[in-house]
């Protein structure tokens, strides 16, 4: 009699396992089937789509996400390549912080960003006196935003810096290169998968921020309230249900298109590099 | 001129080389750990020595006492790293073009056009290092590391990842590129064939620390210590005291044989010393013949071991009469056949007065 291969003895392994895991596929597909199908079941999704409500939060997202963005890698692209590259006392701390919104729950990020920079807060008076008032603003929003989805984007970079060898850059400084000119000409681009990955869900996560952004900014429609905030308000107000899944099906879209972004990143990175 | 001492003290490692030279290829070899690559990151000016002085034709680039410090970018050095460090989004053409920034772009173009010739790598321009072979990717290293006129050419081991027939081809090209542009030149490696074939110096490495630098066929005929006659791979060292010494030999007693040994050094009679021949100077002799050079130590031994290392048998003979001593000796393809080495098992042995050394020892 044969001797089962291998392989046979792994592919029946894979079949005792297949009924569970299509249990699982179809607890996540379900409801996300059944939103589409109630969205396009209403009848109304182009009118609900376009409502003033869903377009003003649309725009609020798409411009306080992009602002956080920006914020992130401005900032966090010199952290990242610092935690890298170097020893310093610290150093420990630091990368605690950095990673500390990811554990954390959201709203107790908002709390937090409430008691530094509310008016009541540990800065509010000093802020008050410049004339800046931070909480319940669309700053707030941007502010809570970069506070949570920031560490995924230096996370990610760090980790990108970490893998362009050292030996690049000490070779690339005896050829006379500045340490800029080697960060831009040589770091960067060696890292860039990991940038664009990081950047991708870094926006993604603030795309989908609601806790922080709910304590330290509200809700107020056209200043605070951004898509996930106005799905909220919708169950509130008690308004029509039909808004509220209008709005999931653009923010499921929207992280589907961004999580096939962050595939085709992946997938350039993989390419050998030497 | 090239001078090189300084010392860094690493978790568990003293690094501390000192050596000099004024021209040529210099060979920094050593066991694998002992420091070699380090001293040349230092040179660079990617590791800061705690203490010490470096000097390179472009100026002094490192003096803890005069506080001087140069950054790597103004020290005038090319360095190719051992696994070369190919900046793998640039073309083969920009990659040698990396060192010219601030050129203008007509120069730039010019001077790549040159190297790619200089390097044969003729059509390779736009590719990148990953569509390259392996010899193709050691050239475009050593053209990116020349391409602005360094002064000085730093080598780590750059042709250990290759084949043999590749490797030799690079050797010869090194030597011609050094002599042709009369570069100063560094080339660390633990390769002895490697480091005979290419150095016009040898600084021998053990430990963090240099043993003997000198011209190479100084260090190779008179190592110093016991220890730099073991790195250069002397296999025949005899330990042993001077019996007497005259204007033309030393006379070494070993517990198994006499023998005698160049007379240069200011050893004493009654000194501790080590007879030291290396094993392509052992000549083989029939014990009917006699050996005509009177000088030479003649020793009776029984050939009770060979090894065919391609061009040459190394022979392993045990001196008649003394148990646990036996001498290597190698000898070439033809003389083998001819004398029929493999047929008889007495055999004479003599080892050359003007190849035999003793090396000092301290008193045990």
């Amino acid at each position: 009699m044969a001797i089962p291969a291998r392989a046979a003895i792994g592919i029946d392994t894979t079949r005792a396992f297949a009924p569970l895991a299509l249990v699982f596929v179809a607890f996540v597909a379900l409801p996300l089937v059944a939103l589409g199908w109630r969205a396009v079941d209403s009848g109304e999704l182009a009118g609900n789509v376009t409502s003033e409500l869903v377009l003003d939060a649309m725009r609020l997202s798409a411009i306080t996400s992009t602002i956080a963005l920006v914020i992130a890698v401005l900032f966090g692209t010199p952290l990242a390549y610092l935690l890298a590259r170097r020893d310093f006392p610290g150093k420990v701390v630091i990368d605690v912080l950095v990673d500390l919104p990811l554990v954390l729950p959201p709203t107790v990020a908002g709390v937090a960003l409430l008691v530094a920079f509310g008016r009541r807060g540990v800065l509010g008076g000093e802020l008050d006196a410049l004339g800046i008032e931070l909480a319940f603003t669309t700053t707030a929003v941007v502010l809570a935003q970069v506070f949570v989805s920031a560490p995924y984007y230096i996370r990610t970079v760090k980790a990108g810096f970490e893998s362009v060898s050292p030996q690049y850059e000490g070779v690339a400084a005896t050829l006379g290169a500045g340490p800029l000119r080697v960060f831009w000409r040589i770091v960067l681009p060696l890292a860039w998968p990991s940038v664009l990955a990081g950047a991708i869900l870094c926006w993604a996560r603030a795309l989908s921020e609601l806790g922080a952004t709910l304590v330290f900014a509200g809700n107020f429609p056209e200043r605070t309230q951004t898509m996930p905030l106005a799905i909220i308000g919708v169950f509130d107000s008690g308004s029509s249900v039909d808004v509220a899944i209008a709005l999931s099906v653009i923010l499921v879209l929207a992280a589907a298109v961004l999580l096939v972004l962050l595939r085709l990143v992946a997938r350039q990175a993989a390419r050998p590099s030497l | 001129m090239l001078s090189v001492d300084f010392e860094k003290q690493l978790s568990g490692f003293h690094l501390r080389p000192s050596f000099d030279a004024d021209e040529g290829l210099i060979v920094l070899l050593g066991p694998s750990g002992s420091g070699k690559s380090l001293t040349l990151r230092a040179i660079a000016g990617l590791l800061r020595p705690d203490a010490g002085r470096i000097e390179l034709p472009s100026g002094v680039v490192f003096d803890s006492a005069a506080r001087i410090d140069v950054v790597p970018q103004a020290r005038s050095v090319g360095y190719v790293v051992q696994d070369l460090a190919l900046f793998p989004h640039l073309t083969v053409a920009e990659n040698i073009a990396f060192g010219l920034h601030g050129w203008p772009k007509e120069r730039q173009r010019e001077r790549v056009r040159e190297l790619v010739e200089l390097m044969s790598l003729d059509g390779l321009e736009t590719r990148l290092p990953r569509e390259t072979s392996g010899g193709q990717q050691q050239r475009v290293a050593l053209a990116r590391a020349l391409a602005a006129r360094p002064r000085v050419l730093l080598l780590d081991e750059p042709f250990s990842a290759l084949d043999a027939p590749i490797r030799n081809a690079l050797r010869r090209e090194v030597s011609r590129l050094r002599r042709q542009l009369g570069l100063l030149a560094l080339f660390v490696t633990h390769d002895l064939q490697e480091a005979f074939a290419l150095a016009d110096r040898i600084a021998v490495y053990d430990d963090g620390a240099v043993l003997q630098c000198g011209p190479r066929d100084e260090v190779f005929r008179t190592p110093a210590t016991v220890r730099v006659a073991q790195l250069l791979d002397a296999r025949n060292l005899f330990e042993g005291r001077v019996v007497s010494k005259t204007e033309a030999f030393t006379e070494i007693e070993t517990p198994w044989f006499r023998a005698k040994a160049r007379a240069e050094g200011d050893l004493a009679p009654g000194a501790r010393a080590a007879l030291c021949v290396r094993p392509e100077h052992v000549i083989l002799l029939r014990r009917d013949r006699p050996h005509t050079n009177q000088l030479d130590t003649t020793l009776d031994v029984e050939l009770i071991d060979e090894l065919a290392t391609g061009n040459n048998h190394r022979l392993y003979l045990k001196v008649a009469g003394a148990e646990e001593c036996i001498i290597e000796a190698d000898v070439s393809a033809h003389p083998y056949q001819v004398m029929g080495v493999a047929s008889r098992r007495e055999w004479r042995v003599a080892l050359t007065l003007d190849q035999t050394v003793a090396i000092p020892l301290a008193d045990a």
